[in-house]
C-alpha cells in the first residue's frame, strides 16, 4: 500500500450532519489495544433514521468504531478510550451509563449468523427475557419476526432449532432477536458477508424497510452494496477518519484522492 | 481411473508429468498400498489386543462366578422346582414342611420377626442351575453346610455324570450361581455362601452420591471462575499448571491428605463423609479440567450475540454458556466419578474397613465400597471366596457400564452441532 495519510488529517465532509439531527455522534474519539492506536480522533456523527455504512480497507478499524457504539469494546479487556460517544444528549462513557443498558438501546448484528442453538422463538424472546419483558411475549416475538421479513417462512416452525434455518434465515432471525430488545440503532458488521445473492438481496430489502424506524450503521466491503442500502457513507483508512458524506457525492465524487482509489477497486 | 487404461490414457503419459501411469508409478503404487497396509495392520494390533484382554477378563470374570459344588446340606437338602415357589417366603415355607414342621408351627415362625431373622442369618434362598433333580430349583442352604468339594464350571460340566454317580448318602450336587438375588442382599460374611455385597453396594452409593454433591459444584464452579472470571495473568496460568500436576498425584498422596485433613484435623472419623471429601479432592482438578474444556467449547460467536442483547455477565453464563457445555461437563463428571468407584488405594487410608457387616445410613456411618470388599474377597483363604469375588467384579463392571452408558446417552442428547 503506497498511500499514506497524516496522522492529524481532517476528515473531508460533505454537507456534514445538523447536531440535532444525529442519533449519535463520535467526537475525537481514540481508542487503543494495549499500545497499538486502532481510532484516530474519530468525529462522526450518525443521522437518525438514516442508513450510514462504513467503508475502509481490512483492519482500518470498521469494526472497532462500531463495536464502541454499543461499548461491546469492554469486553476487550486491554482497549483504552478517549473522547466521547454522544447518544440522547449522553455521553455513553460517562462513568455513570450502564453498559448493558447501552447494549440494550443500541442492538448489534454480526458477520457470521449466531443463533443460539435454542428454538426460533426462545432465540427471539432471549433479549426481552433477560431485561423481565412481563408483556405479551407471543406478540412480541411475532411482531420481531414480521419486521425481519421473517415471519412467514417460520411462523409454523417457531419450536424449531434457530440452527436448523438456512444462513440467510439465521441472520434475519438475529435481525429480529436484536429488533425485539426495542433498540432505537441498529450495527451490523458485515451482514450479508457470509451469505449468498439472494440472501444478501432480502437483507438489503430488511434493510431499507426498517430504516423508517431504526437508525442503522452497517459495515461492508460491497461498494455495490453500499451504494443500495446507504444514505451516507464514511470511508476510513488505518484508523482514520479520511471522509464522510452523502452516499451519492461520495461514490460519484469523492473528494479525496484515496476514496476514489478504494471505491474504484484500486485498493483494499 | 486411467491407470486401469493405459491405452487411452497415452496422451497424458505423454505431457511433462508423463510419469503418472508409467512402469514407476505403478510400482510407487504398490509401495505407498504396502506402507498404508503395515501402518493400518501395526495400528490395529493394540486395539485387537485391547479387545481380546478385555474379552478373556470377562469370560474370566463370568464363568469364575458359577461353580459345581458337592455339599452336605444341614437342612432338609430337598430342592424344589422354579414352579413350586415364587419369592424367599415361599421358599422358606416348602423348606420348613419338608423338614416335618407342622402348618401351625410354620405359621408361628413367620409371626416371630426375631425367629425369622435369625433363620436369615443362616440361611440362604438360592436358584441353582442345577441339582441332582433337575435344572433351575430352589435350594435353602445353611451357613454349616458341610462343603466337600468346590470344581470349576466347565470341567465340572464335563464330569457332571461321575459326579452325581459318585454322590454319598446325605450329599447334594449344585451347579451355584454366585451372582444371584441374594447375593444383593446380603451383607459381609465369614463364610463364603452367606456372603454378599449389600453393605459395600450401599456403600459405594452413599460414598458416590456425597462425592457427586461436593465435587459438582466445587467443579463446575471453579471451571466457571478460571474461563469467566479469572484475569489472565501469571497466578492463573501458575494455577492452571498446578491442576494438570495435581491430576496426575498417585491417589495413594490424596488417600494421606484424608487422613490427616478430614479424619484427624475435622476429626470426622472413619466415615463416609470423609472419604467422599477425599475421593471429591482426588477428582476435582479432573472435573475442572473438563468442565474448563467445555466451557472453553461454547463458541465466542454466542457470548457476543448473549452481551449484544443486553446481558449481563452473570446471565451470559448461566443462560448461554452453562446450558451450552452441559454436555460435555456432564461427561466429564460422570469418567471422572466412574474414576473414584473404583478407587480402593486412598479409601484403606481414611478407614474403609474390610468387613462392615451393614450399609451405612448417614454420612457419618462407618462403610466400604465395591472394590474394597472385592479385594478382601480375592485375599481370603477359602478357594469359595474367589466366586463371590467374581461376583463382585460382575457388579462393579455392570455399575460402570451403566455409567459410561450415561454418559454416551447425554453426549448424545446435548449434542450441538455449531
Ligand atoms: N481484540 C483486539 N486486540 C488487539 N488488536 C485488535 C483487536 N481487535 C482488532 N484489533 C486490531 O485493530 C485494528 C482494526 O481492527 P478491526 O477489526 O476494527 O478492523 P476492520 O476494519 O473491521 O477489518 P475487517 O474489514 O477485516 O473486519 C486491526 O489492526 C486489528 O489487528
Ligand atoms: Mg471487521
Amino acid at each position: 500500500m503506497t498511500q499514506t495519510l497524516a496522522k492529524d488529517h481532517q476528515t473531508i465532509r460533505t454537507q456534514a450532519v445538523a447536531a440535532e439531527q444525529a442519533a449519535i455522534g463520535l467526537a475525537d474519539f481514540n481508542l487503543w489495544y494495549e499500545d497499538f492506536q486502532a481510532l484516530h480522533n474519530v468525529s462522526l456523527s450518525f443521522p437518525k433514521y438514516q442508513v450510514t455504512a462504513l467503508i475502509g480497507a481490512s483492519g482500518c478499524g470498521k469494526s472497532t468504531l462500531l463495536r464502541s457504539i454499543n461499548r461491546m469494546n469492554d469486553l476487550v479487556p486491554t482497549v483504552r478510550v478517549s473522547g466521547g460517544v454522544h447518544y440522547e444528549g449522553v455521553d455513553l462513557y460517562d462513568p455513570t451509563v450502564d453498559p448493558v443498558e447501552v447494549r440494550r438501546r443500541i442492538g448489534m448484528v454480526f458477520q457470521k449468523p449466531n443463533p443460539f442453538p435454542k428454538s426460533i422463538y426462545d432465540n427471539v424472546a432471549f433479549g426481552p427475557r433477560i431485561k423481565g419483558y412481563k408483556g405479551d411475549m407471543d406478540a412480541l416475538v411475532e411482531k420481531s419476526l414480521r419486521s425481519a421479513a421473517l415471519w412467514d417462512e417460520v411462523k409454523d416452525k417457531l419450536k424449531q432449532s434457530g440452527l436448523s434455518l438456512s444462513g440467510g434465515q439465521q441472520q434475519r432471525l438475529c435481525i429480529a432477536r436484536a429488533m425485539a430488545t426495542d433498540p432505537d440503532v441498529i450495527l451490523m458488521d458485515e451482514p450479508t458477508s457470509a451469505l449468498d445473492p439472494i440472501a444478501t438481496d432480502r437483507i438489503e430489502q430488511l434493510i431499507n424497510e426498517i430504516k423508517d424506524n431504526y437508525t442503522v450503521i452497517i459495515v461492508t466491503h460491497n461498494m455495490q452494496q453500499a451504494g443500495r442500502v446507504s444514505d451516507r457513507t464514511a470511508f476510513m483508512h488505518l484508523g482514520v477518519l479520511v471522509e464522510e458524506g452523502p452516499t451519492d457525492q461520495i461514490f460519484t465524487n469523492p473528494k479525496h484522492q484515496m476514496t476514489e482509489r478504494y471505491i474504484s477497486g484500486h485498493f483494499g | 481411473m486411467s491407470v486401469s487404461r493405459p491405452g487411452k490414457s497415452s496422451s497424458i503419459a505423454q505431457t511433462p508429468a508423463g510419469s503418472i501411469t508409467s512402469p514407476q508409478a505403478q510400482a510407487r503404487i504398490r509401495r505407498r498400498q504396502q506402507v498404508n497396509r503395515l501402518f493400518a495392520f501395526l495400528t490395529f494390533t493394540p486395539v485387537f489386543l485391547a479387545l481380546s484382554l478385555l474379552t478373556v477378563l470377562f469370560f474370566d470374570v463370568l464363568t469364575d462366578s458359577v461353580s459345581w459344588q458337592i455339599v452336605e446340606p444341614r437342612n432338609s437338602g430337598q430342592s424344589f422346582a422354579l414352579s413350586q415357589a415364587f419369592g424367599s417366603r415361599a421358599v422358606i415355607r416348602l423348606e420348613l414342611l419338608a423338614q416335618g414342621k407342622t402348618s401351625e408351627e410354620i405359621e408361628a415362625f413367620f409371626a416371630d420377626a426375631e425367629a425369622l431373622r435369625k433363620f436369615k442369618a443362616r440361611n440362604r434362598v438360592e436358584l441353582m442351575w442345577y441339582t441332582a433333580d433337575g435344572p433351575f430349583r430352589w435350594i435353602v442352604s445353611n451357613s454349616r453346610d458341610k462343603r466337600i468339594s468346590d470344581i470349576g464350571l466347565f470341567e465340572g460340566w464335563g464330569q457332571r455324570q461321575e459326579l452325581l454317580a459318585s454322590l454319598k448318602e446325605g450329599q447334594s450336587l449344585y451347579l451355584n450361581p454366585w451372582f444371584d438375588f441374594s447375593f444383593f442382599t446380603k451383607n459381609a460374611s465369614r463364610t463364603p455362601i452367606m456372603a454378599g455385597l449389600s453393605s459395600a453396594f450401599f456403600g459405594t452409593l452413599w460414598v458416590i452420591g456425597l462425592v457427586i454433591l461436593i465435587s459438582l459444584p466445587l467443579g463446575v464452579g471453579g471451571a466457571l471462575y478460571l474461563e469467566e472470571y479469572a484475569p489472565d495473568n501469571r497466578w492463573t496460568r501458575l494455577l492452571e499448571v498446578n491442576l494438570r500436576n495435581l491430576a496426575g498425584v498417585p491417589s495413594i498422596v490424596y488417600g494421606i491428605l484424608g487422613l490427616s485433613v478430614f479424619v484427624r484435623l475435622l476429626n470426622i472419623g472413619p466415615t463416609v463423609l470423609a472419604a467422599a471429601a477425599t475421593l471429591s479432592l482426588l477428582i476435582l482438578p479432573v472435573i475442572v479440567m473438563a468442565s474448563r474444556e467445555a466451557i472453553r467449547a461454547v463458541p465466542t460467536s454466542l457470548r457476543l450475540a448473549s452481551y449484544g442483547l443486553g446481558a449481563t455477565k452473570w446471565q451470559t453464563v448461566s443462560k448461554v454458556v452453562l446450558p451450552n457445555a452441559v454436555s460435555g461437563i456432564v461427561t466429564g463428571v460422570i469418567l471422572a466419578v466412574a474414576r473414584a468407584i473404583g478407587e480402593t488405594a486412598p479409601l484403606l487410608l481414611v478407614g474403609a474397613a474390610a468387613f462392615v457387616p451393614y450399609s451405612p445410613n448417614s454420612p457419618l456411618s462407618k462403610y466400604t465400597v465395591l472394590p474394597i470388599q472385592i479385594y478382601s474377597w480375592v485375599s481370603e483363604n477359602d478357594a469359595e471366596f474367589k466366586h463371590v469375588a467374581s461376583a463382585g467384579i460382575i457388579v462393579l463392571l455392570i455399575v460402570l457400564l451403566v455409567l459410561y452408558g450415561f454418559a454416551f446417552v447425554i453426549r448424545r442428547r446435548f449434542r450441538r452441532n455449531w
